[in-house]
């Protein structure tokens, strides 16, 4: 067994286990802690799989901010923590729905993928790809490839999140002062 | 060290896009710096002015396009690989921009309500407060909604145009956001509306999921996200065939969630509900049209050479639409609701022509379905905007009693509303005529026989129920205080008159329609 | 090492965030399971990334992760709104909207 492979035996095992625990636990607190743990395992697989850039950017984006956010939003809905009804009804359907898609999924995966080798040492342009002979997925070969071949997919995330920021400002936000003395002085137009 | 090589973007070429998105930036800091009176009416303007601009641009880019040596179709790939400007990517932009324009018109109505538009007034304020009475007394809107529209139309620019996966995953999100936010923006009835919003976002979120899942299968399988590669890799059967199935399935959960294919169309009538009226007309076009053009490029063009495996799942997938669509709406008490049925019955027959995938002499599948997602389009606007002029005390009346005897107390609009359900139902000299009759023709050449023939049948269910509103509104006796036709502004009725206009004459005169759709041509890869 | 316990991870982690989207009945929860589907793509993308020797599956992920936050942002707003409103964000209470 190589070092490798023990850690990722490891992080697989934590990913499942705390993923199953956010699905289950009643408490939806403690769902988004377990949300952390599995965030921070798969992290730690991208690490296994040397994409150094997506592993940090999943601390940073998803643990760093999302989880924060997912937390906020539980305290200011105060959901009951209570273990009454935290699930629906629907739990045999879904049950058998789980069960069928991971059955498909794994042998679809495993059957077109087995033997396959990942030699996590070697330069990526023996392999034939089209990235810099750099070690693959360091933050200098990543960014290259967005900055070239993907820039305007880039350029539209950040439309994406301009538009989601005024959508929340939208829904959330309260008129201003400013706007309120405004409009009464206008007579409502 | 090696150089960094700057990417080449075609800019000429994508500039009903960048126009588009761009003005939506502009329109976001135009809400910064404006004073809010007057805000409304500049945004409208600015708006209206950069969707004509990038009509324009669309049709000079139109013009442009260069022959493809060895392929039968016209344009460029652009942007280092990332959009296809082809001759049924033009053909989008333009309708697209088209529809859009008229749904901006119905989205800037403010007379019927009073002097406010459509959308709430301080969507914070809890519906039934005091805030939310001060608001709306006060004339304070949401005039974000102008750019948040421009999003969404920018998003629906790129989806079908997307010539890899992943920037057609983007565009899918860029266009499912703004959306999600706008359906919960109602002023009326803002309970149901904020629940038709978080329904929308929870099944877009869980259907986007399936969507990227099944891309990241199919780059598995071939090892490339842009789609002449994956047609490569198809061709030369490189990978696992379970791979590229699996794949090809939970793409197709994606796309057809987002055109309300049975079974993924649960959301579609508590969405079309709730949403504001002018929203729900915007999404019945726009987001179909865009939604089937980037389905019929991913699989026409990246999954062509794997038609006898995807084949058999469409042709299950719009047998159960149609059905779906045309019986369920029988039951509907509610005109929203019930148009909702109806857009999943026509997305039905759409799937009919895409099932066809007929590509030889005459008029191939891709263009059929191009012409009918522009007819429909038309007629679904001017019935959403009906809906929007027949309204009790408490807003639109939606509930179809309510609409018994309209024809006696106000011949015009009934007559209008009854026009657009005759389109509907495909009556001759209508433009839903020609559109089915085209639509089916090509499934027939294609071989899909007996889907034409269910088809058929289903259109008559269909027709029924659209008779069945006709019929109410001409022969049963007004209700007592029923509702009233509010006049609207210029807005209204000038996009009102538009939609009339191109349903008579695309069931009358479709050949320059027609000719456009065929000049498109196929996809480019 | 083999790329295929790396899939099998990938399968078992989407198999559980889509039952949980169909079992959990707080919309939050609900979300966080559309999350761990997410993650499960992205572990499959840079996996299969390996796998061709090529970058774009991170590239790949890079972007889902991004249009998750965005994601996030929009719903959270739509989800406080919804319970500020009505004091419940119980995914199977929503139903005003009936047939």
């Amino acid at each position: 067994m190589t070092p490798e492979l023990v850690v990722f035996w490891l992080l697989s095992v934590l990913t499942v286990a705390s993923a199953v625990m956010v699905v289950s636990t009643p408490h939806v607190v403690h769902a988004a802690l377990w949300l952390v743990v599995t965030l921070g395992a798969v992290a730690g697989c991208f690490l296994v799989l040397t994409a150094e850039f997506v592993a940090w950017v999943q601390v940073l984006i998803y643990v760093g901010a999302v989880v924060v956010l997912l937390l906020f939003a539980l305290m200011l809905t105060r959901s009951p923590a209570s273990t009454t009804g935290a699930t629906s009804r629907n739990r045999p359907v879904a049950a058998f729905a789980g069960f069928s898609t991971f059955g498909v999924l794994a042998v679809v995966l495993t059957s077109g993928f087995r033997g396959i080798v990942l030699d996590l040492d070697s330069q990526p342009d023996q392999l034939g790809g089209a990235a810099p002979p750099e070690r693959i997925g360091d933050t200098r070969s990543v960014g290259e490839a967005i900055f070239t071949h993907w820039v305007l997919a880039f350029e539209v995330l950040s439309v994406i999140l301009l538009a989601a920021l005024i959508g929340a400002i939208v829904v959330s936000g309260r008129v201003r002062d400013r706007d309120r003395q405004e409009a009464a002085a206008g007579g409502g137009s | 060290m090696n150089e960094f090589i700057a990417p080449t973007v075609e800019y000429a070429e994508l500039s009903p896009l960048l126009i588009v998105l761009g003005a939506a930036v502009v329109g976001v800091t135009l809400e910064a710096f404006l004073p809010r009176r007057g805000r409304h009416r500049i945004q409208v303007v600015f708006t209206l002015v950069a969707l004509v601009a990038a009509l324009l641009a669309t049709g000079w880019v139109a013009a442009g396009l260069d022959e493809v040596e060895g392929a039968s179709g016209r344009g460029l790939i652009a942007a280092e690989g990332a959009i296809a400007v082809d001759g049924p990517s033009v053909f989008m932009w333009g309708v697209l921009l088209v529809f859009s324009i008229i749904s901006v018109m119905l989205f800037a109505e403010r007379r019927i309500e009073g002097g406010v538009s459509a959308f709430a007034g301080q969507a914070a304020a809890l519906p039934g407060t005091e805030a939310e009475r001060e608001a709306s007394r006060q004339g304070i809107e949401h005039t974000e909604v102008f750019p948040l529209v421009l999003f969404a139309i920018g998003g629906m620019l790129l989806f079908p145009a997307s010539n890899d996966l992943l920037t057609m995953f983007i565009a899918l999100e860029v266009l499912s956001l703004p959306l999600y936010l706008l359906c919960g923006l109602a002023r009326r009835r803002r309970l149901i509306s904020q629940e038709a919003a978080m329904k929308y976002f929870l099944l877009g979120a869980f259907s986007s999921a399936f969507f990227v899942y099944g891309i990241a299968l199919v780059y598995g399988y071939a090892g490339s996200f842009t789609l002449a590669d994956i047609h490569a890799a198809v061709d030369n059967n490189t990978g696992s065939t379970n791979l590229l199935l699996a794949g090809m399935g939970l793409i197709a959960v994606g796309l057809l969630f987002k055109v309300s294919a049975a079974p993924f169309h649960a959301w579609t009538p508590d969405v079309y509900q709730g949403a504001p009226t002018p929203v729900t007309g915007f999404m019945a076009a726009c987001t179909k049209l865009a939604a089937f053009g980037a389905l019929l490029r991913v699989f026409y063009v990246a999954f062509g050479g794997a038609q006898w495996d995807w084949r058999p799942m469409i042709w299950v997938v719009a047998a159960l639409t149609m059905a779906i669509g045309a019986v369920v709406a029988l039951t509907q008490s509610d005109i929203k609701r019930m148009l909702a049925y109806s857009s999943i019955a026509h997305a039905g027959f759409l799937l009919v022509g895409f099932a066809g995938a007929y590509g030889g002499d005459g008029i191939t599948s891709l263009q059929s379905v191009l012409f009918y997602l522009a007819a429909y389009g038309f007629s679904t606007i001017g019935a959403f905007a009906v809906v929007m002029l027949v309204r009790d005390p408490g807003g639109e009346a939606t509930h179809l009693s309510r609409w018994a005897g309209l024809g006696k107390t106000s011949p015009l609009v009934a007559g209008v509303f009854a026009f657009f359900m005759l389109a509907f139902a495909g009556i001759p000299l209508t433009s839903g005529f020609t559109s089915k009759w085209t639509v089916f023709s090509a499934a027939w050449a294609g071989g899909a026989w007996p889907l034409v023939l269910l088809a058929v049948g289903m259109s008559a269910v269909a027709a029924y129920f659209y008779v069945r509103v006709i019929v109410l509104m001409f022969f049963s006796d007004p209700v007592v205080d029923g509702p009233t036709v509010s006049v609207p502004s210029l807005f209204t009725s000038s996009a009102l008159v538009v939609a009339v206009v191109a349903t008579v004459v695309l069931g009358i005169l479709p050949g320059p329609v027609l000719d456009l759709a065929q000049q498109a041509g196929a996809f480019v890869r | 090492m083999d790329a295929t316990p790396f899939l099998t991870l990938s399968a078992l982690l989407f198999t559980i965030g889509a039952v949980g989207v169909l079992v959990r009945r707080n919309a939050i929860v609900v979300f966080m399971c559309v999350e761990l589907m997410l993650n499960a793509t992205n572990l499959a993308l840079v996996t299969f990334a390996r796998v061709h020797g090529q970058l774009d599956g991170q590239v790949a992920a890079f972007f889902v992760m991004v249009v998750a936050a965005a994601e996030v942002v929009v719903g959270l707003a739509i989800i406080v709104s919804i319970f500020r409103a009505r004091r419940s964000i119980s995914v199977d209470d929503a139903s005003l909207l009936k047939y």
